[in-house]
């Protein structure tokens, strides 16, 4: 318990500070406010990029797109995963034959290689991007809640329950949340984590919104810089972003951990 | 073993007509955009009757199930279309830079394997040590690759003069032997390898590592020990080989994340591979060169999960359900 404070507590203080570079740091994320490439100093905290953009303004305003896009790709593994897995474990049969097919036919699928497929065809915008992660992140969190609800439909609290007449809504209500959610929640923490990787890994291969300042697209923008190597530019221009998306991979990561050892011990 | 086989033609039955199906579900068509995109000043309009004559040229006034019955047939023949940009048939583009991909890619696994097995062997003997290498590789499993290979490249590669910074070979190179040629070429693939590597090594570290308690646990290994058997005879022939297929089957079930981490690797070291096509093919949209490349390593990652399901039933079959 103490350590998911712990983790929480961290996460919230990165938030803070993005938010506050974000809301209240003078300098613009998207404009140029100084010369190309200059050294961190008072008044860029973190220097400037080659457009002489700032690039702690530009690291808070990444901060905010890759949570939302990571947080909505969340939300929609959630629902479907939930949904998918809670009727197959519960319907049995064909329902269950399909999700099954579903399942193993989106986990064998080489994940990056459609991604781009996909990125390619449809476009690059981020609702296009969290759309594409969040159908390829469903199918492990379906995979539990199906075997779950497989376990579960057979305790006989559920089959009483069953026999008096209760609907799937109120089974799942009452009688199976309990169980279920937890697992659910979890998951989606990590897919959260997961999400921000892929976008940034997507950015990098130049698939993500060109408009929106992603850190993956930061460090596309970084490494395509000619001759970067031999300068010392990389020490502010490169490294914000790659431990920015580190630390918040790692955090959210930590957090899913600490979360499933909580549980597993409550049980 | 008959509905895994099954499952596996079906998923690529799928896939495939995915792959075929998404640039036909898209508005409009090549010709549409031929007349803008072509960088000139005066842009091109093409006449209806010009349009009519190419779409029939190049079938694509056929229906749909027609278009597939081609794609199909071409596709069985090994032809895979004709990139646009690299103006090559794109199976013999695949064919060229495949070798490249498939040796970092099958080394960075091969090394991880044995670097897995041996730190979770080492985790065993020293309890303290377990502790913090347990902690470490989680951390470093949830690194993106390519982070990986960003972080190699500018501090390590950046700093170290004998160390190249991108390709597969010295550009020009002049060798005076194989042996040369092979020292430049490993030389070259060491970082890309090295970052692949590290973000893999947890993977397997953990699978050996439940998969050796697992067998430490089993009662055979106990009965080894009562008879007296020596330790090091225990260790290969009772433990070793007992705990090997699970670790073997995890070789083969990340061959898929392997492979998508090896195109951002190549792309961070601009290595010549499949992965370096991918993403020239996606800046200049060259649409039958993607869905070549996503075919070719759907079909390989196919063929690895089939590996690894074969290595789990073969293993049970051994074990033979005696217990």
């Amino acid at each position: 318990m103490k350590r998911i404070i712990l983790i929480a507590l961290a996460l919230l203080l990165l938030t803070l500070l993005f938010a506050w570079g974000a809301l209240f740091y003078p300098m613009d994320a998207k404009l140029p406010s100084g010369a190309s490439l200059e050294a961190p100093s008072g008044e860029h905290w973190l220097g400037t990029d080659n457009l002489g953009i700032d690039i702690f303004a530009q690291i808070s305003g990444g901060f905010f797109h890759s949570m939302s896009i990571g947080l909505s790709t969340a939300v929609i593994a959630f629902l479907l995963g939930g949904a998918l897995g809670v009727a197959a474990g519960y319907a049995g049969g064909r329902v269950d034959m399909l999700v099954e097919f579903l399942i193993n036919l989106f986990l064998s699928v080489p994940q990056l290689p459609i991604m781009i497929v996909i990125g390619a065809f449809f476009g690059q915008s981020s609702l296009n991007i969290i759309c594409i992660i969040a159908a390829f992140s469903w199918a492990p969190i379906a995979k539990q809640v199906r075997a779950r609800t497989m376990s579960l439909r057979k305790t006989r609290y559920l089959i009483l329950a069953r026999s008096y007449g209760g609907g799937l809504w109120y089974l799942f209500k009452t009688h199976m949340s309990r169980d279920i959610m937890p697992l659910l929640a979890i998951s989606s923490i990590a897919v959260t984590g997961r999400a921000i990787v892929q976008e940034s890994s997507l950015a990098f291969l130049g698939l993500s919104d060109p408009l929106a300042k992603s850190w993956g697209l930061m460090i596309a923008r970084c490494t395509a810089f000619k001759g970067i190597y031999f300068t010392e530019f990389w020490k502010w221009w490169l490294l914000p972003p790659v431990f920015s998306l580190v630390i918040s991979a790692l955090l959210l990561r930590l957090l899913t951990r600490a979360l499933e050892s909580y549980w597993l011990e409550k049980e | 073993m008959k509905k895994k086989i099954l499952l596996m033609l079906c998923s690529f039955v799928v896939i495939y007509l995915v792959n075929f199906t998404i640039p036909r579900l898209m508005p409009g068509d090549p010709f549409d955009y031929q007349s803008a995109a072509a960088g000139e000043e005066s842009s091109t309009e093409m006449t209806e009757e010009l349009k009519e004559y190419l779409r029939s040229y190049y079938g694509l006034d056929k229906p749909f199930f027609a278009q597939l019955w081609e794609n199909v047939k071409s596709n069985l023949r090994g032809d895979l279309g004709y990139s646009i940009h690299y103006k090559q048939a794109v199976s013999s583009l695949l064919l060229e830079r495949l070798p490249w991909t498939a040796f970092i890619m099958v080394s960075a696994l091969v090394l991880s394997l044995i670097l897995g097995i041996a730190l979770a062997l080492l985790g065993l003997r020293r309890k303290k040590l377990e502790g913090s290498l347990y902690a470490l590789l989680s951390l470093l499993g949830e690194l993106p690759h390519f982070l990986l290979g960003i972080l190699l490249l500018f501090l390590v590669a950046a700093r170290v003069d004998w160390i190249p910074l991108s390709g597969a070979a010295t550009a020009f190179g002049v060798y005076y032997s194989e042996w040369d040629w092979i020292k430049d070429v490993l030389l070259h693939a060491m970082l890309p390898i090295a970052a692949l590597s590290l973000a893999t090594i947890p993977g397997f570290y953990f699978t050996a590592r439940a998969s050796f308690l697992g067998i430490l646990e089993r009662p055979y290994v106990l009965a080894a020990r009562a008879k007296g058997l020596k330790e090091g005879r225990i260790r290969r022939h009772y433990i070793f080989r007992n705990a090997l297929p699970p670790i073997v089957a995890r070789f083969f079930l990340s061959v898929g994340s392997a492979i998508g981490g090896t195109m951002l690797v190549e792309n961070v070291f601009a290595y010549p591979g499949l992965g370096t096509v991918m993403r020239e093919a996606v800046k200049y949209r060259d649409y039958p060169l993607i869905q070549g490349v996503f075919l070719l390593s759907t079909v390989l990652v196919l063929l690895s999960l089939f590996a690894a399901d074969m290595i789990n039933a073969l293993s049970d079959g051994k074990r033979g359900g005696s217990l």
